[in-house]
């Protein structure tokens, strides 16, 4: 036993309720940084050996611990780039230099080259779907770039297909053969006409013309025009004869289209793509003409007015014309052990020997936890905690420090006995 | 939970509260508008830490707004045919003044039974050749109304087709702006009223279908199913005819390059003003112009010599021949003193000399004239009067068959109407905004709001006692 002894275990105490104030201090630094975990400090003794009747004081060693795999609370926002995880997983983040970081930190906004940065400066790291689904490499964070929001060419995408369906009245006049719209003569009979919006490779609308008429019972022929070609002040004859033309059966059963009947136009879009469009939706019954549905796909050249992420991590970008495209796709890296990670400044925590290796995956997929989007993670830190923490800590130090002044005094006493 | 979370879930309380009442003050002041409906915060709680207004609703019924439309539709295509009718009426109105054509033909028989009597008397000759005149110019003026009522609805459906490119061309940016909205997930509530009001208005115009695709989308046809608007306006087109005479056939109003009236269109609209004006257009002012015209055939028939029907008598058509004779009959200069004829020869006859030996007292004439107004004459059917009748029952029926479409119109326009009022109200039941509902629904915001408030304050206090602990 010696008083020295006692001093410095009185000394190692004061040092490690002063990490535990550097702790709580960090901790109440960024109670309001997005994505920051706490940590706390954990002690464990340090014990000299020691014979009966004599006790050699030891120490306390400090252990930091980081509550990394503790959720946050979500805060909302407004902003549709701010992004937050519930559940596991982080976001795979680089900096500068193309290092790649863990983050939950998902408070993102585009810089002025487009790409999406968070608080700390880092940049998310998405899959490109440029080239159709991304190939995921699972234990590596290959074939990620930096997420870029920005689109240099306006773009157009061609249509390819397309859905009509209406009600044929059943009661209609036939037409004989000869003035059928697939004649395409002055005076055309038609029953009914419907027109449709393409577009062709580069974008252009293209309105194309589709015909009913009936040319027996139960049979209906359609003929699709390009309405460009039509006679001035529209209609026939067309300049071109028709991009197709089929004849319907329908079912006098049901009204419905028969089994054996085509169900469907294949267009070919002038300088565009062979458009498909399913007419198996079409009836005939005692009705008006009436349309029931109407679509065709592809755009016109429209600019990226901005972007949305969905909750599988995919990234939107929406066009004026209010179409949307998938552009990247933001996966979640998780590691066996998060709490082990290595914590570097900026909220992002580099993967390291004691965390395991990491795993890359998407949103709600194989254990990851869900992207929640226009709402950012709080830091997890408990003011309260941290508080009872810091009066804790500072009864530690005060105690301790009395151990080193009275084993000071001691050594007073001693050396007062030589006068 | 901790401290830290109750206080970031009472802060994200208070937000969603206030957004909340954005919204009820928003419903307020859209009370007292018919086209605005009702808007709901829909609230959701997610994972670790409070509420959040996910998204805006609105209340609506689209079955309802689809009658609506439809009702709309009817009753102005009704009052379009109502205002022509009561135009061409015009020519029958005020029993006072007598201005029909039927009370002309009765003064002019009155005029030669009068002469009957003396025919030497050159008065009462005046009289008859003055109602004589009289006749014609009614005939006239009343051809002229008729073709003047097809011109007014001509440059009606002018204007409608022009309000109904313009309406288009506003629903084209109203509804990319909502497509767009719902893409990206913004609130749309306020462009959806938009387009409901534009809609309400084109219905009024033509009657019309729709159907919502994805993202609201929304296509128009109309009832006949010609697309009016599909990812873009179609083009209505019409060609403005500025003069008609009977033989004038208006030009037909194109949408999509289909005609949408007159006789060859296959697809033609049921509905709207469009339709109201391509009626009266069409088919009731060209009727009401073939009656005259058949009235004054009968004229020139009846009074023909020497037997009816033979040489020109007191009416002539100075032609061409064609249709509208109505416009064009008029007294033969023979009988006018004035242009150098003789008045003599209403007793004598015009053409034919019947009178020979000119006695004054010479009324086999005018005599033969009375009959033969009196003998049924075949009239074209096309009138939609009575063929086989008299020229006097002719006329009269005549007025009443404008008046009876005027009783119609009148009565189905007044139907109509009522029947949109009890729709709109259906509707605004539906969809309108409640008062009392909103304020009940204010006040409970203020209590969460003052709920939260105080869970923020009493998390204050707690870590204010924390903090006085530390010293």
């Amino acid at each position: 036993m010696s008083i020295y002894g006692t001093m410095r275990t009185g000394v190692s105490g004061m040092a490690a309720q002063a990490n535990r104030i550097g702790v709580v201090a960090d901790n109440m630094a960024n109670v309001n940084t997005t994505g920051y975990k706490r940590s706390s400090t954990q002690f464990s003794s340090f014990i000299l050996n020691s014979q009966a009747g004599s006790y050699n004081s030891g120490g306390v060693e400090t252990h930091v611990r980081q509550h990394v795999t503790q959720q946050g609370a979500m805060q909302y926002t407004t902003s549709t780039t701010d992004l937050a995880v519930n559940g596991n997983g982080f976001f795979v983040v680089s900096d500068a230099g193309g290092t790649p970081f863990l983050t939950r930190a998902g408070s993102f906004v585009p810089d002025g080259e487009g790409k999406l940065i968070n608080a700390g400066g880092f940049q998310l790291m998405g899959y490109p779907l440029a080239d159709g689904d991304p190939n995921v490499v699972v234990n590596s964070m290959a074939g990620l770039e930096p997420v870029n929001i920005t689109q240099n060419a306006l773009e157009a995408t061609p249509s390819t297909e397309g859905v009509f369906g209406a009600n044929l009245p059943s009661n209609a006049n036939i037409v004989p053969a000869g003035t059928l719209p697939s004649d395409n003569v002055v005076g055309s009979v038609f029953e009914a006409k419907s027109s449709l919006v393409a577009y062709d490779n580069l974008g252009n609308e293209v309105v194309l013309d589709v015909y009913f008429t009936k040319t027996a019972a139960n049979e209906w022929e359609v003929s699709a025009f390009d309405q460009a070609d039509a006679a001035p002040g529209g209609g026939f004859p067309y300049g071109a004869g028709p991009l197709d033309s089929q004849t319907l059966i329908f079912d006098p059963a049901n009204g419905r289209l028969d089994g054996a009947s085509p169900n469907g136009l294949t267009i070919a879009v002038p300088d565009g793509q062979a458009l498909a469009i399913d007419l198996s939706a079409m009836t005939q019954v005692a009705a008006d003409y009436t349309v029931m549905r109407a679509d065709v796909n592809g755009n016109a050249p429209s600019a990226v007015r901005g972007v949305e992420f969905s909750s599988d991590g995919t990234l939107y970008a929406v066009f004026e014309n209010g179409d949307r495209r998938a552009t990247h796709r933001v996966p979640l890296a998780d590691v066996r052990s998060p709490d082990n990670l290595i914590a570097t400044a900026g909220n992002v925590y580099a993967v390291g020997i004691d965390s395991g290796d990491v795993t890359m995956g998407f949103p709600a997929e194989g254990g990851m936890g869900t992207m929640v989007t226009s709402a950012v993670e709080q830091s997890n830190v408990d003011l309260a905690d941290e508080l009872t923490n810091m009066i804790e800590a500072q009864r530690g130090y005060q105690a301790n420090s009395k151990v080193f002044q009275t084993g000071s005094d001691l050594l007073e006493v001693l050396v007062n006995l030589k006068r | 939970m901790n401290l830290s979370v109750a206080l970031s879930s009472a802060q994200s309380a208070l937000s969603a509260t206030s957004t909340q009442s954005s919204i009820i003050s928003r419903n307020i002041s859209g009370a007292a508008d018919p086209g605005y409906s009702r808007k709901m915060g829909l609230t959701s709680s997610m994972g670790l830490g409070g509420v959040k207004v996910v998204s805006v609703g609105r209340t609506a019924d689209t079955a309802l707004h689809a009658r609506m439309l439809e009702a709309n539709s009817g009753a102005s295509a009704q009052q379009a045919l109502l205002q022509g009718f009561e135009t061409l009426a015009r020519t029958v109105d005020d029993p006072q003044l007598n201005q029909s054509v039927s009370a002309s033909l009765g003064r002019l028989t009155d005029a030669l039974q009068m002469q009957a009597e003396s025919p030497g008397d050159p008065v009462l000759g005046a009289a008859t050749l003055s109602t004589a005149y009289d006749l014609t110019r009614t005939l006239n003026n009343a051809a002229q109304t008729a073709q003047g009522a097809r011109a007014e609805a001509d440059a009606a459906m002018a204007d409608s087709v022009d309000r109904i490119n313009g309406l288009l061309t506003r629903f084209e940016n109203t509804n990319r702006a909502i497509v767009l909205g719902t893409q990206s997930g913004t609130d749309v509530s306020d462009e959806l009223d938009t387009r409901d009001r534009i809609l309400t208005e084109l219905s009024q115009e033509v009657g019309i279908s729709t159907i919502t695709r994805a993202g609201n989308d929304m296509v128009i046809y109309t009832d006949s199913g010609v697309t009016l608007f599909e990812k873009s306006a179609r083009v209505i087109s019409f060609n403005r005819t500025f003069a008609y005479d009977a033989g004038t056939t208006g030009a037909a109003v194109f949408a999509d390059g289909v005609p949408l009236t007159g006789a060859g269109a296959s697809m033609g609209i049921k509905s709207g003003a469009l339709h109201g004006h391509a009626t009266l257009r069409d088919e009731v002012a060209p009727q009401y112009q073939l009656q005259l015209d058949e009235i004054a055939r009968g004229l020139v028939h009846a009074f023909g010599e020497p037997a009816p029907g033979g040489a020109p008598g007191i009416f002539i058509d100075p032609g061409p021949a064609g249709p509208g004779l109505a416009a064009r009959i008029g007294v033969s200069p023979d009988v006018d003193p004035a242009l150098g004829g003789d008045l003599g020869r209403l007793r004598d006859g015009v053409t034919v000399n019947f009178n020979p030996a000119g006695d004054a007292a010479f009324s086999d004439r005018i005599y033969a004239m009375l009959e033969a107004l009196e003998v049924p004459q075949g009239f074209d059917p096309a009138t939609g009067i009575n063929p086989n009748t008299t020229l006097s029952r002719f006329a009269s029926s005549s007025v009443s068959w404008l008046e009876a479409g005027r009783q119609q119109a009148s009565q189905e326009a007044s139907f109509r109407d009522t029947m949109l009022e009890r729709t709109r109200e259906s509707l605004s039941n539906v969809t309108g905004v409640n008062l009392d509902e909103e304020l009940a629904l204010m006040m409970e915001l203020e209590r969460s709001y003052g709920a939260s408030a105080r869970i923020i304050s009493t998390v204050d206090t707690m870590l204010q006692s924390l903090l006085a602990a530390t010293r």
